[in-house]
């Protein structure tokens, strides 16, 4: 069986990594909250979700957290008259990608805090393993 | 016999502390998974009862059973916290309190072992 506080520095590094991947997802949808078609009537930025799985890992012997999948959000987009945009439909509507920048922001600062949490949980078990290591120097 | 005992349960307690540690970092990391309940190791009080009545080892063949470990390895579902609408029941809070907790008793524990040990090494030296 794999030492607990090798196995905690593993688990909290797997989530170290799922919420990076999600810093990543959340910061597309921010930089892509106006991109629009540029042809007659194109669909725009579809917003896109993640997902996270825990999961059984025999070569760490932990149950380790891994991503599920990053899937786009079926949500309707949202429609604004421009009749001089390259993307309006014959009518004069633009579509608009469905990503609502306040959602993301507190998806940003959710991710930033469990991100912390995970580095906590890192420094702390580095720090249990180096006071069984101290225990030689007495 | 009285120090040695006293190692040995402090080995113990540190096995399990680090047993909580791996339990803490297990909810911190899955703090977004939909459906994940928070876990939590059974009290140190209870396995060391169980330990108490264990079966005894009388013959070399016997089949030393460590309860201890397999005992405070066994994660159960933490009770008395919330559930989210995605079926998540971690609370970051509660679980770096926790990590805390951990922490606090394992220096003390290292400081106990320490100076335990210091102790031994001057008795077997004669306090030189």
């Amino acid at each position: 069986m794999i030492d607990p506080l090798q196995s905690a520095l593993r688990i909290a590094g797997s989530g170290l990594d799922v919420q990076s991947a999600r810093m990543r997802v959340v910061s597309e949808n921010i930089a892509n909250a106006s991109s629009t078609g540029s042809t007659l009537g194109a669909d725009p930025y579809a917003r896109k979700t993640i997902s996270f799985q825990n999961e059984m890992s025999r070569a760490a012997g932990a149950p380790l957290l891994r991503v599920r999948g990053i899937d786009v959000d079926q949500k309707p987009f949202r429609v604004e008259l421009n009749p001089g945009h390259p993307a309006a439909d014959e009518k004069g509507y633009v579509k608009l990608p469905n990503v609502d920048v306040l959602v993301e922001l507190a998806d940003l600062r959710e991710t930033n805090r469990s991100y912390q949490a995970n580095l906590q949980a890192v420094r702390q078990s580095r720090e249990l393993i180096t006071m069984t290591l101290d225990l030689l120097k007495a | 016999m009285g120090p040695l005992a006293l190692l040995g349960l402090a080995s113990q307690h540190m096995k399990w502390l680090s047993v909580r540690q791996a339990a803490v970092s297990q909810n911190l990391a899955n703090v977004s998974t939909p459906g994940f309940r928070a876990m939590d190791v059974r009290p140190f009080q209870d396995v060391l009862q169980r330990v108490q009545t264990d079966l005894a080892t009388t013959h070399a063949d016997h089949i030393a059973a460590s309860p201890l470990s397999a005992a405070s390895s066994a994660l159960r579902q933490a009770d008395g916290s919330d559930v989210t609408t995605s079926g998540n029941s971690v609370n970051l809070e509660q679980e770096l309190l926790k990590a805390g907790d951990v922490n606090r008793d394992y220096a003390l524990n290292a400081g106990v072992v320490k100076s335990f040990h210091r102790m031994l090494l001057a008795s077997v030296k004669g306090g030189a």
